[in-house]
């Protein structure tokens, strides 16, 4: 079920640029970024002045004075020189050193504001990804990338016009206006092609990938059914498309280097134009001349990254805005005051509905733990069941059976506050939904159960693994409890998976389970014994369990089934007992075809 | 790694960029030396205070402005054609990749089939950076530097002298600065990326965090994450940056190096104002592409990178000659299986394990169809059997044959024309791609090559009519309640850029299609049992069409899941595995 709902769009609208939205959490210090566009503009003052001080020295040179009056020019030449590599190294550390910290602001308060919001995390794992990885780092960039550059090159541009224009105003006037030119038509253009290439290639780029995973993963198919050299050609097409889309781009690309690459070459042919006269007419000396004319090739150095600069500008905006929807109308309201203030309340999930939470102590005997009233369930504008009413009292095992698809995900998300119904009422004080794609994290098998409840034994977190039949696999580990999961878990099996979330479920201190689909990756004897695991877990502690599956068998155990029927919306087609519903044609059909597959396999 | 991959040059697209961008640098070199010698003309008369009169001065002006001119131009048409160069190399690129990785056998590696896909997707990409940025800065390295060490000689040898002294020494201190510095930076990534990798293992525990209520104690954990990858990420940096600003330091400190020497030799009379004016112009361009290819650095390993990947993909197909000994008719024929086995990739099992069967194909006539169901344990080798038996997969040991009805004897399926073997037979994968169209434009696609069945439907536009034949066999597989469901019925387009269908649903597509495909010449179905859950009309519909295969004098050959499709059965093949002998060679190591 994709169910990528953007829930942001009020946030976006509130104010216009996504970046500078964004830019308060990067906590950047502007001493710092100051620090790097001095350290870069005294990089390329060196380079400029290394220009300038050779220009001066040939012409006065030529004129053959004494040489102890050069020396002056000989001794600033050579250390423009060495100053530039070094002060060029000290640039890119100190901005470097803004963006990372930037980097770790960001990603920090990101995940401070996800974590404190109350609005529901709808996006996939793989997204959630991306915007904390790829899109943080992107934001980030903009310092090294366009900020910094961008205040060197004013800087550094305005100096050089000064100084000409000490010289001789006309060719500082003209300097400045091709400066103009490269520096802000160029990056202009190479932005607007950038974003251009982007929006129209974006179909284009989605349908290339799309046919390039369907015949990688369907080559066999395919070809037997003749349709593989189709296929391909559609590839061939749709990379035409993406070819022509570039090739837009690249026309005004062309336009951007062909401006840059003028305007240095004009400002050096008027250099010359206004120059020569001006040293004819006595009005500047021949050395000046040469400055005049040759600095300006070493100037637009400083303009040459702006387009580069202006193209991050758009990806990082990009980006930015990308962040802002993924936090979200509960995120915005943390964009601005990044104090901790909001630090005590700790419900996460807060409830759609508002009730109170029960007294840990004594459990309330009767009082219902669960209660959905003639819920309507839905993502968005997609309903996907509806008309369901349950009560779950204290020890009580409810079963929602059906087809996979059905909407028993949509449903347990529903009753555990995550996302709101779309009609009825929800009364769910302290559920914890035990989802099918649970994190298990980097670290040890314990601490993977504390997650769960910071508290949990040693002998705790044993039995909870004994009692979903991980005991064995627990002596086999290495280092027993203390066995560090490796990356997402990839050293344990699907179904050890399974197990240890169910295990870490029955040791969180919630009064509900909402436990979907534990039977996944299981061999059927497993699977059925894990659902009793759980029906004697909520009978013993006075819990209770909703549970989402659809194997069959094991429901025996359970006090109610609810079958969930086909359609869109789906309603309950039967519920009861799992001996009333036996009955039931299709529903005792489909279990005796669990035992008959059992028994194939 | 070198800086340009030969094998780069084999694909048409970036073969032309290259020769343009050689064109384009041999122009750029002569322009920028033009460029120079010009400006040194012009100003040398004015500087020396001799012969300003205007004409002097005014052909090397509009010589000056053509070569300004010129320049913008060469700039304009290197973006200008390189991106579109880029797209078409990764274009061309992609193609190669997928169709080298389609065609060789499914089965081989999954692991690798994820990084193909990644590599086809997105990996391509950073070619572009590499043509767009370094390629070309490579070219003028090789094109631009050289020619102007020699005009440079040939205007004042003592500065080119500097210039060739110095210039091995910018790569040499690189390789030098980069090996001394390699050990730390690479043990610095290693933490960099341990700690990267905690901090996206939070971010992938949020979800769940968030399920318990404790997300926020791991804020602050993420925070001090972020902070130790900082400091260790600087340390990387500090290094990493060493070899440029010896680059830079080299590169301008030489060019401080000709000047002065320049100025000191203009004092002594020893050289003219002309040549030094240009030595001093062309100085710095000299080392300008070597900087520029240090800055780019990082593209192009990423860029290489990827084009090694991809040609690797390429190249890594076995070519896979068959000679096929042409057409074999399959109808009423026998396929024989004699002793298959195939070892189960990279495990030491065989799956299936010495499989012999007799399977008789039926021929269009009723009567001559049957139900054959593959049975065993997942894990069996009941798929690699199917994969087998379609010429996909080569068995490493035992042979299949082909026993056509009449008297020629059979033929060993590694010899037959897969074209013509796939031509006769209809495969109905466990999730069955659609073309894209309209259902019932899809649904009856495969009767555009298979010889059609007079039905009421013939031509007209899609959805114009839907025939007797289409509404039974619609009926049939319960193809008919999904349609009633879809936005536009029969003329709803699905597949790539349509509506989504579930896999139940694009399996009863399919199968609607292979029923209206001709039975005499299709005579073999191959179903590949639907495992996700069907209920109990799904499952009814799967036995009814397999019953009407059979009925049309078709065998049907099922990979069987459950007891209602093996009861239906006339034959059963029991398929098992066993753990591969040690030892063992391929007799028939080759893939298709």
């Amino acid at each position: 079920m994709s169910a990528t709902r953007g829930p942001a769009s009020g946030a976006l609208r509130r104010s216009g640029d996504p970046l500078r939205r964004v830019l308060p959490l990067l906590e950047v210090r502007p001493g710092k970024v100051a620090a790097a566009i001095a350290l870069g503009t005294l990089a390329l003052v060196c380079a400029i002045g290394l220009a300038a001080a050779a220009a001066w020295l040939v012409a006065r040179a030529s004129q053959m004075p004494p040489v102890l009056t050069l020396s002056v020019a000989v001794v600033s030449v050579r250390a423009f020189g060495i100053g530039r590599g070094v002060l060029r190294y000290c640039e890119r550390l100190a901005s470097h050193d803004v963006a990372l910290r930037g980097m770790a602001a960001l990603r920090a308060n990101v995940y401070e504001a996800l974590a404190r919001s109350s609005a529901p995390l709808t996006v996939r794992r793989g997204d959630l990804l991306a915007r904390l990885g790829a899109d943080v780092d992107d934001v980030g960039d903009v310092v090294v990338r366009a900020l910094v550059p961008a205040g060197v090159a004013l800087v550094v541009g305005l100096a050089s016009v000064v100084l000409i224009g000490a010289f001789l105003p006309a060719a500082g006037a003209t300097l400045a206006a091709c400066l103009l030119l490269a520096g802000v038509a160029a990056p202009w253009l190479a932005a607007r092609a950038a974003a251009t290439v982007e929006v129209q290639g974006a179909a284009a780029r989605g349908e290339v990938t799309a046919l390039t995973l369907e015949l990688l993963e369907d080559a066999a198919p395919l070809r037997v059914a003749g349709r593989f050299d189709d296929r391909l050609a559609a590839l061939a097409r749709a990379d035409d498309r993406l070819t022509s889309v570039a090739d837009a781009g690249a026309r005004t690309t062309g336009l951007s280097a062909l401006i840059g690459a003028l305007a240095q070459g004009l400002a050096v042919v008027a250099a010359i134009a206004l120059g020569v006269p001006a040293v004819l007419e006595g009005r500047l000396t021949p050395e000046e001349l040469t400055v005049v004319v040759l600095t300006p090739l070493a100037v637009f150095e400083a303009t040459a990254g702006l387009p580069a600069a202006a193209v991050q500008l758009h990806r990082s905006r990009a980006a930015a805005g990308r962040l802002l929807s993924l936090l979200g109308a509960g995120g915005s309201d943390v964009i601005g005051s990044s104090s901790h203030d909001r630090q005590l309340e700790l419900p996460i999930m807060r409830r759609t509905t508002d009730h109170a939470r029960p007294d840990d102590g004594e459990p309330d005997h009767g009082a219902p733990l669960l209660q959905l009233t003639d819920v309507t369930a839905g993502w968005g504008d997609r309903v996907v069941v509806a008309g369901i009413s349950l009560t779950l009292g204290p020890g009580s095992v409810v079963a929602l059976a059906g087809p996979s698809g059905v909407g028993k995900t949509t449903l347990l998300a529903t009753a555990a506050g995550l996302i709101p119904p779309v009609s009825g009422t929800v009364a769910s004080p302290s559920a914890l939904l035990v989802a099918e794609d649970g994190h298990v994290f980097d670290t040890t098998v314990l601490e993977n159960l504390r997650v769960a409840r910071g508290e949990v034994t040693p002998d705790e977190a044993r039995e909870a693994l004994l009692a979903v039949g991980l005991g064995g696999w627990l002596d086999a580990l290495p280092d027993g409890l203390g066995t560090v999961l490796g990356s997402d878990a990839a050293a344990i099996s699907g179904g050890e998976r399974r197990r240890l979330l169910v295990a870490r479920a029955l040791l969180a201190p919630a009064r509900v389970l909402l436990v979907d689909e534990p039977a996944e990756h299981l061999d059927a004897a497993t699977a059925d014994a894990l659902v009793r695991t759980l029906a004697e877990h909520a009978r013993s502690t006075g819990r209770a369990v909703l549970v989402a599956t659809h194997r069959l068998t094991p429901l025996a155990d359970v006090d109610e089934v609810l079958v969930l029927g086909p359609g869109e919306p789906a309603t309950v087609r039967a519920r009861g007992t799992h001996e009333e519903l036996l009955h039931d044609e299709a529903y005792a059909w489909s279990a005796a075809q669990e035992g008959a597959s059992s028994r194939t396999e | 790694m070198k800086p340009f991959d030969p094998r780069l040059a084999q694909s048409p697209a970036a073969r032309a960029y290259l020769v343009l961008t050689v064109v384009l640098g041999t122009l750029s070199a002569t322009l920028v030396v033009g460029q120079a010698l010009l400006v040194a003309r012009i100003l040398t008369p004015v500087v020396s205070g001799t012969g300003t009169s205007g004409p002097v001065v005014a052909w090397p002006f509009g010589a000056l402005l053509l070569v300004v001119g010129a320049r913008a131009g060469v700039a304009w048409a290197q973006d200008r054609y390189a991106l579109r160069a880029a797209a078409r190399t990764v274009a061309e690129l992609r193609a190669a990749v997928v169709k080298a990785w389609a065609t060789r056998s499914p089965r081989s590696d999954v692991s690798r089939e994820a990084d193909v896909a990644t590599l086809a997707t997105r990996g391509l990409d950073a070619l572009e950076p590499y043509l767009v940025r370094y390629l070309p800065q490579l070219v003028l390295t090789a094109i631009l530097t050289p020619a102007l060490v020699v005009v440079v000689w040939t205007l004042d040898w003592v500065s080119a002298l500097v210039v060739v002294v110095t210039l091995p020494l910018v790569p040499l201190f690189m390789v030098l600065v980069g090996r001394l510095t390699a050990g730390t930076s690479e043990r610095r990534l290693a933490t960099v990326q341990r700690l990267g990798a905690q901090v996206l293992d939070l971010v992938a525990g949020l979800p769940t965090l968030r399920a318990f209520g404790r997300a926020l104690g791991p804020g602050a954990r993420v925070r001090e994450l972020g902070e130790a990858s900082r400091h260790a990420t600087m340390g990387t940096l500090r290094v990493a940056f060493l070899s440029s600003m010896v680059l830079e330091l080299l590169t301008t400190l030489s060019v401080a190096i000709v000047a002065v020497g320049v100025g000191l030799r203009l004092v002594e009379g020893a050289m003219p104002l002309e040549p030094a004016i240009a030595v001093l112009m062309l100085a710095p361009e000299v080392y300008l592409p070597l900087r520029r290819v240090g800055a780019e650095f990082h593209a192009s390993t990423d860029g290489l990178a990827a084009a090694d990947q991809a040609f690797r993909a390429v190249g890594a197909r076995l070519v896979a000659a068959r000679p096929s000994e042409g057409a074999v008719r399959a109808a009423g024929g026998t396929i024989l299986l004699d002793d298959v086995s195939v070892r189960a990739g990279g495990r030491a099992v065989l799956a299936p394990a010495c499989l012999s069967a007799r399977i008789p194909l039926g021929d269009g006539t009723p009567g001559t169809g049957r139900v054959v169901a593959l049975r065993g344990p997942s894990g069996a080798g009941k798929s690699t059997t199917v994969l087998a038996l379609l010429g996909l997969l080569r068995p490493h040991s035992g042979r299949i044959r082909l026993a056509p009805r009449d008297a020629t004897g059979p033929v060993d399926l590694a010899d037959v024309d897969l074209g013509s073997w796939w031509a006769q037979l209809t495969w109905v994968p466990q999730r069955p791609t659609l073309p894209p169209g309209t259902v019932h434009d899809v649904v009856l696609a495969g009767r555009a090559d298979g010889s059609p069945r007079g039905t009421g439907t013939a031509g007209g536009p899609a959805g114009s009519g839907v025939g007797p034949d289409l509404e039974a066999a619609a009926r049939r597989t319960g193809l008919d309640t999904v349609v009633a469901d879809l936005p536009l019925g029969w003329d709803t387009v699905v597949g790539l850029g349509g509506v989504g269908l579930s896999v139940g649903q694009r399996q009863r597509v399919a199968l609607t299609a292979a029923l209206l495909d001709d039975a005499a010449a299709r005579p073999l179905v191959i179903l590949d049992e639907p495992t996700a859950h069907l209920d109990a009309r799904g499952e009814q519909a799967v036995l009814d069409t397999v019953s009407t295969w059979r009925d049309e004098g078709r065998t049907v050959l099922v990979v069987a899941h459950r007891a209602s499709l093996l009861a239906l059965a006339d034959q059963v093949v029991d398929v098992s595995s066993a753990p591969a002998p040690a030892m063992t060679t391929p007799s028939a190591g080759g893939e298709a």
